[in-house]
């Protein structure tokens, strides 16, 4: 599969090139370092960092968002406490993915998640990267399947804590809610 | 049907309006006076009394231009916020007091909420990715399932606080300053690009761009720098929702709508994903009392309204508190 992160009209050509090419370079990188530890993501065969192109292995399933629509509870659960499991491990090798929503989580024949498009994640060791993913996770829910949210969240953060224990998940969790909280109405001091 | 008349009041930062409203759609009048510190950003004590003082002026003629009296006011409404709670407190003692004395009924309206639907109201959208950027603000959502859920912000400062703050310390002064004089910048410097998912941040990249100046970079291309990086960001992360929610319609309201750029921008996006791109006009992209108004009759008519005892101000409201009963 072709993966080409095509020129955006509306963005500065400076700005443009050194986005997609950034992009490109940092998302071969860790994938290949996912892929070393177990975690399921696409492998990128070959990259041409002239076209910002990625030749990479193709999943054969359908988006979360889309399976969501359609999909048994126990389904949902399992999907989600599986996601929760590879999300602890992926965070616990350092790596936030910063995009993590429905549409970027691949489920395939057999009920499971792979992750995909990592060209906004980064090596990290704050906490507060891998809140973020959380919480885009779960707004990502809430704007579209509002009312699965709270049960796919709870299977999720059990996966979640069975990697990285119980501790660490509720503090993580705190971070989430700090998260949401912030960012509503905030002005800078004196401006 | 009888047509419903209603006043709005808002308060939440640097304005204080009052803006008459009717419930067929019409905006009869959207009076308002601005605090202008005479240097730096908002203070929010001084911007509340520059309220107090001119609360009652605006009032009047807010009513004068409606060519209405007192008594034909069927519900006063107020910004509860989320805003500046020295501000909001203003507006909501001159609300509740004018319900009070009148014994109508009191509407506590979102801020947020009311910027988005003065925008329907003014260009017939219906169902939108909506854009919101302003001094205070910056968030993507849109309607579902009865709410306006988020689905992306800024994880710490508003674009428009980003770059009025850039301005202020450029010497140049607040928006739309740092566009104009961007006009005249001729070399892009790479400032920090901060998108996660579909939310944005924005206090980096003012550093950075606040560092530049100190080391003498041109005021020029930094601040073309600053305003063409912001602009980027927002523009990809409303491109990244509409294909999310597979919508296509556009609304961008807010202050930043006036920003020519940064409309410019959003156009060619839209023009790219074939989606439809409806701007409010900008005597309602500021904050202003007729939005407040509109918005208070929605509410209202949705039989939406709060006592005087429930009317505290809610300086950190959130948007998808609030259900939205009058859309389908």
């Amino acid at each position: 599969m072709l993966k080409q992160r095509s020129p955006k009209r509306y963005r500065r050509r400076e700005i443009d090139e050194q986005i997609r090419r950034q992009r490109t370079a940092h998302e071969a990188r860790i994938i290949r370092r996912l892929h070393g530890i177990g975690i399921p993501v696409p492998i990128v065969f070959f990259i041409d960092l002239a076209s910002s192109s990625l030749y990479m292995q193709r999943i054969r399933g359908v988006e979360l968002r889309s399976y969501l629509a359609n999909a048994k509870q126990r389904y949902i659960r399992d999907v989600a406490e599986k996601l929760g499991r590879i999300t602890a491990q992926m965070h616990r090798d350092g790596i936030a993915h910063g995009d993590l929503t429905l549409s970027n989580i691949i489920i395939d024949e057999h009920h499971s998640p792979w992750i995909a498009d990592f060209g906004l994640s980064a090596f990290t060791q704050d906490i507060e990267d891998y809140a973020v993913d959380i919480h885009l996770l779960e707004r990502s829910l809430e704007s579209t399947y509002p009312n699965l949210r709270r049960a796919f969240m709870a299977s999720f953060m059990r996966g979640y804590s069975s990697i990285v224990g119980r501790e660490y998940a509720s503090k993580i969790l705190e971070k989430v809610r700090e998260i949401r909280m912030r960012g509503r109405y905030v002005v800078r001091e004196g401006a | 049907m009888k047509r419903f008349i209603c006043l709005g009041i808002e308060s939440t930062a640097h304005t204080f309006g009052v803006g008459v409203a009717g419930s067929d759609g019409s905006i009869l009048s959207n009076a308002m006076r601005v605090y202008k510190p005479e240097k730096g950003g908002i203070h929010p004590r001084e911007a509340s009394q520059h309220h107090a003082r001119h609360a009652l002026e605006v009032v009047r003629e807010a009513l004068e231009k409606a060519r209405l009296e007192p008594s034909d006011i069927d519900v006063i409404a107020f910004s509860i916020g989320p805003g500046m709670g020295p501000c909001l407190r203003t507006g909501a003692t001159v609300a509740r007091a004018i319900a009070a004395t009148l014994g109508k009924p009191l509407v506590g309206v979102n801020h947020s909420i009311a910027h988005i639907e003065v925008g329907k109201l003014a260009t017939g959208c219906r169902d939108p990715v909506v854009l919101y950027v302003a001094g205070g603000n910056t968030l993507i959502t849109a309607l579902v399932e009865g709410r306006y859920r988020i689905l992306g912000e800024t994880l710490d400062i508003a674009a428009g606080n980003c770059l009025d703050s850039f301005g202020i310390a450029a010497g140049i002064g607040p928006m739309p300053q740092p566009e104009i004089i961007a006009r005249e910048g001729k070399r892009i410097h790479s400032l920090p690009y901060k998108v996660k998912g579909m939310d944005v941040s924005f206090s980096g990249l003012l550093t950075a761009a606040e560092r530049l100046l100190e080391e003498g970079a041109a005021v020029a291309d930094v601040a073309l720098s600053i305003t063409e990086t912001v602009y980027s960001m927002l523009v990809e992360v409303l491109e990244r929702a509409l294909a999310y929610l597979e919508k296509s319609e556009i609304l961008l309201v807010g202050g930043l709508a006036r920003s020519r750029r940064l409309v410019e921008m959003i156009r060619l996006m839209c023009e790219d994903h074939q989606a439809k791109l409806h701007i409010v006009p900008d005597e309602y992209a500021g904050d202003n009392g007729a939005m407040i108004a509109w918005t208070g009759l929605l509410y209202y008519m949705a039989g939406m309204t709060i006592s005087l005892e429930e009317s505290h101000v809610r300086p950190r409201a959130r948007i998808d508190e609030v259900d939205v009963r009058w859309s389908p």
